[in-house]
């Protein structure tokens, strides 16, 4: 029953852009749910707005219209603090470019979120190691990016998002700069946190093999939503 | 806050430790040279300042008694004396008969100021005994005999400026014509030189003789002036001998030596002020752009940084310590240049004329108000950029706009 739990509720959001003269809608009455424990996958092509989509989510942007809550909460509402307090202790984030802090060790990536929500430098260290042991990079946490591989960059900035035990994962297009080889190794590690720990996902992706990883499709074409449908996963 | 400290440090740290170690020692020498340059000047400036406070010392001693009004004289100068004498941290105290003369030597006469004094007392208040350059300081019994400053002797520092007696020597005769016409002969006993006109344009002679020359009775005096026992502090002893029941104007020598100085030391001080001004607009602008141009490259890691759920406070906390850090560090070498930069003018002074000689003086309370203002200078410098960038929308940040 747990598992079905909705954590977000999308309904008629739209998000417009002034372009010259013009406005373009990036999103266009879009509506959708996701419950707890998906793995959700959002494809489509260039512009389709699956980006824009994942950012609103996030809640790195607005959306121009309609309503989103999470955990059945109204988010647009909240004042920036709140939003980015939010961030960070509910939300993960996985970014195409690994987005990691080129100075600082792969532990100081993971455990520096701990330690902005207020745990020890202790606590935040054991938490940040547990999280680099499950993305299996746990011998590499001295490891400074410039001496990790593109795909152990990227199962840090796993790591970093998944230490905090956040209610949903955010993944933003995570195997673009990636081999396919490197990109299986990451995606499992998705699945794994999904089937083993019941972590709720959302990925966009444009790569159609990707899918076979999730359990959910959502397929956008120029801002609408034109399919939504359940996979094997 | 306390997280956002946290955060800010360990994010400051990270980027020191593994930053580049070249552009550091850069950073860090320059913010040196803004700091010596802060502080220096002002002790090369504050030894010119102490060479003439030490100059003020023959004429009025720690603490000088003058004349009240537009009287020429203090009355009962043996009156003030005891009084004196009878506060604790007065060491000694002498009185002064000071009045204008020409001296005459063959064909040469100049002007000059003529002091009388006690020659015994003067051993415990001024330094005149000990600047005899060639002859004896004048003893108790010495009513005929003369002390001239080494200006007024052809061939000494600063004669070729001043009108001079030629070739005067020790053993030589001199006439003196005083300022009310009566002139008597003395002998030169000994030819000071403190390398200061106040000191090297006067003559000394006997107390005696001059309450003669002016039929003066009664203790009078030009000026009573006091040396006080050592680790004294002569702005509080002043109040202490105005509470004695002394009633003339009562100055100590920094006093005396303020109103002679100030308006020069005022031009030196401006060009020291402006001087002071560029170097931390120029240390500020540096920390200004370095921190800029750090905050610019990294404007996408911040825009990640918030989107994490990083906040704005850590984010400028960050910068912060990074421009405190390299400041400080700034500072250290600074100091250390300083010290050695002080220590090589102390053995090595800066020399005019062969005789005037300029030690640095270092200023602990300039060196404190120098540290603090760089300290906050690069507050100041390190979070205006960061608190730019961490204010602007998470995707403007992100995308570098």
């Amino acid at each position: 029953m747990e598992k079905e739990k909705t954590l977000i509720k999308v309904k008629n959001m739209e998000r417009h852009y002034k372009s010259g003269k013009g406005i373009v809608k990036a999103l266009d009455n879009v509506s959708f749910e996701i419950k707890k424990g998906e793995f959700v996958a959002v494809m489509g092509a260039s512009g389709s707005g699956k980006t824009t989509m994942l950012r609103i989510l996030g809640l790195m942007d607005f959306q121009t219209k309609g309503e989103y809550s999470v955990q059945g909460l109204n988010v647009e509402e909240l004042p920036e603090g709140e939003r980015t307090y939010y961030r960070l202790t509910q939300l993960g984030y996985v970014f195409q470019d690994y987005a990691l802090m080129n100075e600082m060790s792969a532990l100081e990536n993971v455990y520096i979120l701990s330690l902005m929500e207020g745990k020890s430098k202790k606590e935040s260290i054991a938490t940040a190691q547990e999280a680099l042991d499950k993305v299996n990079l746990g011998d590499k946490g001295n490891r400074i990016p410039n001496e990790l591989s593109g795909g152990e960059k990227q199962r840090v900035a796993i790591a970093r998002a998944i230490a905090k035990k956040p209610a949903i994962l955010f993944a933003d297009e995570p195997c673009a700069n990636l081999d396919t080889h490197t990109s299986e190794q990451v995606l499992e590690v998705f699945k794994t946190l999904n089937k083993k720990f019941g972590q709720t996902i959302v990925m966009v992706t444009h790569e159609s093999w990707h899918t076979k990883y999730v359990s959910r499709l959502i397929k956008l074409k120029d801002g609408k939503i034109i399919s939504d449908k359940k996979l094997r996963g | 806050m306390l997280n956002d400290i946290k955060v800010g440090l360990l994010s400051a740290t990270s980027s020191i430790k593994r930053g580049n170690k070249k552009t550091l020692g850069f950073i860090v020498f320059v913010l040196a040279l803004i700091f010596m340059n802060l502080v220096f000047l002002p002790s090369m400036i504050g030894g010119v300042s102490g060479m003439f406070t030490a100059f003020m010392q023959y004429p009025y001693g720690d603490i000088v008694v003058e004349p009240s009004g537009d009287n020429t004289y203090i009355n009962n100068a043996d009156n003030v004396l005891q009084k004196l004498r009878a506060v604790p941290d007065v060491k000694a105290a002498t009185k002064r008969l000071d009045v204008g003369a020409s001296i005459k030597y063959k064909q040469k006469v100049v002007g000059s100021t003529i002091t009388g004094l006690l020659p015994s007392e003067e051993y415990d208040v001024s330094n005149y005994p000990n600047i005899i350059k060639e002859g004896e300081f004048l003893s108790d019994l010495s009513r005929d005999e003369i002390i001239i400053g080494a200006m007024l002797v052809e061939g000494n520092f600063g004669s070729e400026i001043y009108d001079n007696l030629g070739g005067v020597r020790v053993g030589s005769f001199v006439n003196v014509t005083y300022s009310n016409k009566v002139t008597r002969t003395y002998k030169v006993k000994g030819i000071m030189e403190g390398t200061f006109e106040l000191i090297d344009l006067n003559a000394l002679v006997h107390y005696k003789e001059i309450e003669d020359v002016f039929d003066i009775d009664g203790s009078k005096a030009t000026s009573v002036v006091i040396r006080l026992k050592s680790n004294s502090d002569s702005a509080k002893v002043k109040e202490k001998i105005i509470g004695a029941g002394v009633k003339e104007p009562v100055s100590t020598s920094d006093e005396k030596s303020d109103a002679i100085l100030r308006q020069a030391m005022q031009s030196i001080d401006m060009i020291n002020v402006v001087s002071n001004f560029v170097s931390l607009i120029v240390g500020a602008a540096l920390i200004l752009i370095i921190i800029y141009i750090n905050v610019l490259n990294r404007k996408k890691e911040i825009g990640i940084l918030k989107a994490i759920g990083i906040t704005p406070s850590s984010i400028v906390f960050s910068y912060a310590f990074i421009s405190m850090f390299y400041v400080s560090m700034g500072i250290l070498a600074g100091l250390g240049l300083y010290f050695f930069l002080m220590y090589y003018f102390t053995v090595n002074p800066i020399t005019f004329y062969d005789t005037i000689t300029i030690f640095p003086e270092i200023q602990v309370d300039l060196i404190i108000r120098s540290i603090f203002t760089m300290l906050i200078m690069s507050v100041i410098a390190g979070i205006l950029p960061a608190w730019r960038v961490s204010k602007q929308s998470i995707l403007e940040a992100i995308w570098g706009r």
